[in-house]
């Protein structure tokens, strides 16, 4: 029997027997992961060690919980359907081609209007690619080349569209992410300035953890569009819009 | 799930019931009764169906008790508790499934008439498949 993955037609990809389907382009998402894990694990690695003695063991116990959330989610947020809508099937495009013909107009140049109770009128515009008639809040999404339900955007850090399925996933890893490059950055000047009272210079403190100034540094340049991106998305939320919306 | 594709052919319509958006963007299909399925099902029967699929996918949706601690719990969980349980939504999806092969064995199949589950299509439609055995 043939199942539905294996005759998919947009761009995405499906993995472990239909479990995972993410975008085309991964190569981001690696990345993304990779640097994730790197900072992290030279956090657990070099500042650890040296914090648990020095404060609390609770330190590194903390940002292995805030880790394994934002691995939880990020993994989520790229193996899960969007909302990908199935392509209509050439018997669909018959039935619709024949049923409401008034305007006299080949299917691309029509619009389906629906009267809402509310008094709205609304006006559904017809997908070339998946040849339906799209949903409301639904959109194309030419990286994927699909129609995704409540489209909010392509994001390549993740490799899939974001939508109706993965947003909650998305804004968790948004939130999760932004906590841990905070955390990562606080105990990392933290970690600088103990041990220069320590060691008596700045300079000496350095020298003893390398990685420490790495990991800073990568934190405060992720931080701000991290922080800004989850920032943004809480105000969506609150508006009940997607980006796409806005 | 069958392939439908077979019962295209001269002796058979394909008809498709398509979203009523009018309530706004809540899973729910248009309860109007079809002219092709004149004589062949009462149009009550057929209408019922369509609202008893239309409750399911309501209360899919839902908010309740129930799905909030779900929810939570998922949530906390760093949703690792998905991997083991289903969630309310995946449940009523599988019992809006299994309301759809029952009526297609007792009610619909007998009259030539062949519903296909929404989710099949991305809840875009309910697929209705007619056999015409009379010319």
């Amino acid at each position: 029997m043939n199942r539905k993955w294996e005759s998919i037609e947009s761009k995405n990809r499906v993995f472990c027997n239909g479990r995972c389907i993410t975008g085309h382009n991964l190569g981001i998402f690696i990345f993304a992961l990779f640097l994730i894990i790197a900072i992290s694990g030279l956090f657990f690695g070099f500042d650890c060690p040296y914090l648990t003695k020095r404060l609390s063991p609770a330190i590194p116990v903390f940002a292995a919980i805030i880790f394994l959330m934002v691995i939880c989610c990020i993994v989520r947020t790229a193996f899960t359907d969007p909302g990908i809508l199935p392509r209509a099937t050439p018997d669909e495009i018959l039935y619709l081609e024949k049923s409401d013909n008034s305007q006299n107009v080949a299917l691309s140049g029509r619009v389906m209007e629906i009267q809402m109770y509310s008094g709205h009128r609304i006006q559904l515009k017809y997908c070339q690619t998946c040849k339906i008639f799209r949903p409301p809040r639904v959109s194309h999404c030419s990286l994927c080349d699909a129609c995704i339900a409540n489209f909010d955007h392509h994001c390549p850090w993740v490799g899939n569209c974001v939508g109706l399925r993965n947003y909650r996933y998305f804004y968790l890893f948004l939130f999760s992410l932004s906590i841990l490059c905070v955390y990562i950055f606080v105990f990392n000047i933290i970690n600088i300035v103990l041990r220069a009272q320590d060691a008596s210079t700045v300079a000496d403190a350095i020298r003893e953890t390398p990685a420490t100034i790495v990991e800073a540094l990568v934190c405060f340049i992720s931080i701000w569009s991290v922080i800004g991106l989850w920032g943004y998305h809480t105000y969506l939320i609150c508006r009940s819009v997607t980006t796409n919306e806005d | 799930m069958d392939d439908t594709t077979r019962l295209t052919n001269d002796q058979s319509i394909k008809l498709f019931i398509q979203r009523d958006y009018s309530e706004g963007t809540a899973v729910k299909f248009q309860e109007r009764f079809p002219t092709e399925l004149e004589g062949r099902i009462d149009r009550n029967e057929f209408t019922g169906i369509i609202s008893e699929i239309n409750a399911i996918f309501a209360d899919a949706e839902a908010l309740s008790c129930k799905t909030f601690m779900e929810n939570c719990c998922a949530c906390l969980t760093g949703y690792l508790l998905l991997l083991c349980m289903p969630t309310h939504y995946e449940k009523c999806v599988k019992r809006a499934a299994k309301y759809i092969a029952e009526k297609n064995e007792n009610v619909l199949n007998h009259r030539g008439i062949f519903m296909v589950d929404p989710m099949e299509k991305g809840l875009r439609c309910i697929e209705v498949c007619i056999a015409n055995t009379r010319r």
